[in-house]
């Protein structure tokens, strides 16, 4: 970031309409401010809103059936606390995103080295890569639910019925329904992250890579010391975006399949409570639950997260 | 410590044949500096010789082992990148160690070595920072440090000074040289720049378009360039090029051309013969020319015009016209000429240049 | 131009790169099977004779005429055409002139906006929906285009901002300030030289926008009711699927009509996609 306007001391002391260089200073911030307003106004206009409203009702007993709105403390909170349901619902939601995301980290490294490296068919390979991102998440879902949960009458229903049987038999119940939530997840995601961290590896100097080259014994250990360590940054960001489709993911199986997936999450819980059943104070404690475990997480990343401000030496 | 021998050796790409039989004896102990302009093969040559880029055909060996077929690592050589290639999260120690880590060294010889090295090249207190925190000039130290400390066979250097400001290179370069002097291990080290090319190199190897257009000692090359690329390649200001044609008159050979008329040196007379009447290239050295005093042989002597003063306080260049040719001439501060000014120029008669107009050989 | 064998090549390379590319698609490939299969091979038994689950032997386009006819398909792509280009105008536009103040300007507190721009974009919209959907209610915006126009942004911009700073970075500064020197004012040389020169970024950002907001789901479930004013993801999954009834080979083909302008877009511009990524990571 650097001015445009830099303030020389000396500059031309007679020019006809020469403003002092402190005012060329402050109308560059002028101008700045000026062209942020728009972003801010949108942003945290229906942003910082609805999230300062929602903190305020969730303290009410605002309901749609309730006919006056009274301010009730912690009293949300309190229930929901003592309800089991609610840690069970968060126990799921923290191993689903620990699970995906070490998944599109993995897989998402693993493409963006295959994907650093030229070869014929490059334009298919990146198809594959955009298409599941590209495509509405929404319908996609259903084309899974399709594969992985047909419907009983469906030709082969048999089939996938006795695999679920299977899965759950040795996993606990729920778990295959699980696990087609996240595979969803890590197929949507995954080649996204890809992508990004490709971006990530063409940043990084050529030379780098060559040095370690010369230096390491294997790749094992090359890409431990080298390529690991570099791409760190690119990771801590990929991390952040999985955050977000994590839960907006969730959201949308649930919906989706009517109630079907057998597993609570936080997210979906708040959706029935607030939009089906109008308990909308009830509903905002419990978005506002996963507040404390966001910041939690951009805490820690954010330390990790050293993003490579200059060129690396 | 080892000889580095080059044979046949060729690198093509898709369509660019960037290599072109290339064959090289590097002695030991040697440090021989590969210089040409962007895209003359250097840079590819020594990537073959590290080992980063597969060899199309042709052989290497280090030491006595063809090393073609070995990986980077098992070839032992050490490189230093044109941009350090330093890693960002690692401190200078960690940098610096590296090489020896992967090797599995003991801590205590890496610990050493790692001291010796950043004693050598005066790091000492930089030894815990990040590279971002080092001056250009420091982190170079450190990209040589982590060569030194691996303790190599060869060292290869890849436009090691390019990215350092002209002071500081300057300063470098000196450095290098001493450096050489006290570890003697064969070095090979690419550059595009012909001071560093002449200051550094044992011999230099002059290349163009993916040829080796000379190998010699640096003023072997200054004194005999062996072809019109290397003439003009090496020194600075370059060699002036004049095409003249051989005329035979009053018994002597005599170079002419519109408005310049100088008689063949003796040295290259009996060479000049079977061109008598025909076209060929006269190159003198600005430092070649001087002004001409009433002691100079007039037949070494012509008219030109100045153009262009650039007094640079040790001396002074100046351009000047002599019928259709530029000519640049390095003369004594103390001259005062002013532009547009007639002078008379002479050229001394063993240090001219001639070379064929088609294959741009010297004659 | 690494020095290896083919086998290993194989192994480590052209293997792992097709199973993926297989494993990517298949989904794909089922929805359109399904889509062009007739019902009669959907429902049939899994031990039939005749099963083919793989391919179907006699594609049709019945689904496709079904969709167009019986629902209003048609319609749901204008509605999402339409709100997808006006919500990423929105964003794109506030997010060039963000993205330049962050990028090339210096005032106080710019480091902390630049942060807390991206952060927003990290605020799951599970967060957002509820006071959201109660806010449009106050305005009564629910079930128009606007409601939708006016809330993308909220996740758009931060994401066009923070890749339109980084592109701007790239740039060199000396091409704004030779413009200014010659005579450009500061709004002129950032119409004619930044923006022109940040291309492929702005492309790269508005294709972004542009899918987002074609694929988003949940704000457009909620804050739309009437079948008639849906977008595709919604439209297709809310009108198709009616209680525990499932109109698979319809849902799928919708699916696959919906998506072609998604598909599209990225076909075209997926180079300047790749580069504007790769810019604003360098900076």
């Amino acid at each position: 970031m650097g001015g445009l306007t830099q303030v020389r001391p000396g500059s031309v002391p007679h020019g006809p309409a020469q403003a002092p260089a402190g005012s060329v200073r402050r109308r560059e911030i002028l101008v700045a401010y000026a062209l942020l307003t728009p972003a801010v106004l949108l942003v945290l206009g229906v942003l910082a809103y609805p999230v300062a409203w929602e903190v305020w009702i969730s303290l009410t007993s605002f309901a749609s059936r309730a006919e006056s709105r009274s301010f009730v403390g912690v009293a949300n909170y309190r229930t929901m606390l003592a309800d089991a349901f609610f840690w069970r619902a968060l126990a799921t939601t923290v191993v689903y995103f620990v699970v995906t995301t070490l998944a599109k980290l993995a897989v998402g490294v693993a493409l963006a080295l295959l994907l650093a490296r030229p070869c014929r068919g490059r334009a298919l390979v990146f198809l594959a890569v955009f298409l599941p991102w590209a495509y509405p998440g929404g319908v996609t879902v259903v084309a899974w639910y399709w594969m992985l949960n047909p419907p009983l009458i469906t030709s082969y229903s048999v089939a996938v019925g006795h695999w679920k049987h299977a899965v759950d038999g040795v996993a606990g119940a729920g778990a295959y329904t699980f696990a087609s939530v996240a595979l969803f997840n890590i197929w949507r995601g995954a080649s996204f992250t890809a992508v990004f961290l490709l971006a990530g590896l063409n940043a990084i100097p050529r030379e780098l890579f060559d040095y370690a080259r010369l230096e390491t014994r294997s790749a094992a250990q090359r890409f431990r010391h080298v390529t690991l360590p570099l791409l760190r940054p690119f990771l801590a960001l990929a991390v952040f975006l999985s955050f977000t489709t994590a839960f907006a993911d969730l959201a949308n199986v649930w919906m989706l399949t009517g109630g079907r997936v057998i597993f609570p999450v936080v997210g979906t819980y708040a959706y029935w409570l607030g939009i089906r059943s109008g308990e909308f104070a009830e509903a905002a404690a419990w978005s506002l639950s996963l507040v404390p475990l966001l910041l939690l997480a951009l805490a820690v990343l954010f330390r990790w997260f050293d993003p490579p401000r200059e060129a690396p030496a | 410590m080892a000889q580095v021998m080059m044979k046949d050796l060729n690198k093509k790409y898709d369509e660019v044949h960037a290599v072109k039989d290339v064959n090289l004896h590097i002695r030991d102990k040697e440090f021989i500096v590969l210089v040409g302009p962007s895209g003359c093969g250097k840079s590819t040559t020594l990537r073959m010789v590290a080992g980063l880029e597969e060899i199309t055909a042709g052989e290497i060996t280090i030491g006595d082992r063809v090393v073609n077929d070995l990986p980077p690592k098992d070839r032992d050589i050490a490189m230093v990148f044109q941009n350090y290639a330093l890693y960002p999260h690692m401190t200078v120690y960690d940098n610096m160690a590296f090489g020896l880590k992967m090797r599995k060294f003991p801590k205590v010889e890496i610990q050493k070595r790692v001291q010796d090295a950043a004693e050598i090249l005066g790091i000492q207190e930089l030894l815990k920072r990040k590279p971002r925190q080092l001056s250009g000039g420091q982190r170079q130290r450190v990209a040589v440090g982590r060569a030194i400390v691996r303790h190599p066979q060869v060292f290869l250097f890849d436009e090691p000074l390019s990215n350092l400001d002209a002071k500081l290179r300057v300063q470098m370069r000196v450095e290098l040289k001493r450096l050489h002097e006290r570890l003697e291990t064969t070095a090979i080290y690419v550059t595009h720049d012909q001071v560093e090319a002449m200051t550094l190199g044992d011999r230099v190897v002059v290349m163009k378009d993916g040829w080796i257009q000379q190998v010699g000692e640096p003023l072997e090359l200054y004194g005999k360039p062996a072809n019109k690329f290397v003439a003009g390649f090496i020194g600075s200001p370059a060699m002036n090029f004049v095409d003249v044609k051989v005329a035979d008159a009053n018994g002597a050979l005599w170079a002419e051309t519109q408005g310049l008329r100088v008689k063949v040196p003796p040295i290259h007379t009996s060479r000049l013969v079977p061109y008598k009447g025909q076209q060929v290239t006269l190159g003198v050295r600005p430092e070649d020319l001087q002004l001409a005093s009433g002691s100079d042989p007039s037949e070494y002597v012509f008219d030109a015009v100045v153009d262009v003063v650039e007094p640079l306080g040790s001396e002074i260049l100046l351009d000047l016209r002599a019928g259709n040719s530029t000519i640049v001439a390095r003369v004594e501060p103390t001259v005062r000429l002013k532009v547009h000014e007639k002078t008379r120029l002479a050229l001394t008669p063993d240090r001219a240049h001639f070379f064929d107009l088609k294959t741009e050989l010297a004659i | 131009m690494l020095i290896e064998r083919t086998w290993k090549r194989w192994v480590y390379f052209y293997i792992p790169l097709t199973v993926f590319v297989v494993g990517t698609l298949f989904p794909f490939y089922w929805m359109l099977i399904t889509a062009i299969r007739p019902d009669a091979e959907l429902y049939r038994s899994w031990r039939a004779a005749t099963n083919t689950p793989f391919w179907t032997l006699q594609p049709t386009l019945e689904h496709f005429r079904d969709l167009m006819a019986k629902t209003t398909f048609p319609q749901w792509l204008w509605n999402t055409f339409f709100i997808a280009v006006a919500s990423t105008a929105i964003s794109l536009f506030c997010g060039l002139l963000a993205g330049y103040a962050l990028a090339r300007l210096r005032f106080p507190m710019a480091g902390a906006l630049g942060t807390s721009i991206f952060v927003t974009y990290l605020v799951p919209p599970t967060l957002l929906f509820i006071p959201l959907a109660n806010i449009i209610r106050t305005f009564q915006l629910g079930d128009t285009p606007w409601a939708l126009i006016l809330t993308y942004p909220t996740f758009l911009i931060p994401f066009c901002t923070w890749l339109l700073m980084g592109y701007f970075k790239t740039i060199p500064k000396e091409l704004e300030e030779c413009a200014r020197i010659d005579g450009a004012t500061r709004f002129g040389a950032m119409l004619r030289i930044i923006f022109p020169i940040a291309v492929p970024g702005i492309l790269s950002a508005g294709i972004f926008a542009f899918t987002l907001s074609w694929n988003e789901f949940i704000y457009a479930l909620v804050f739309l009711s009437s079948p008639e004013k849906k977008t595709v993801p919604v439209g297709v999954v809310s009108e198709l699927i009616r209680g525990d009834i499932y109109f698979w080979g319809q849902l799928m083909a919708g699916a696959l009509l919906g998506s072609i302008p998604v598909a599209l877009v990225y076909s075209f511009f997926v180079e300047y996609y790749v580069t504007g990524l790769t810019g604003s990571v360098k900076g």
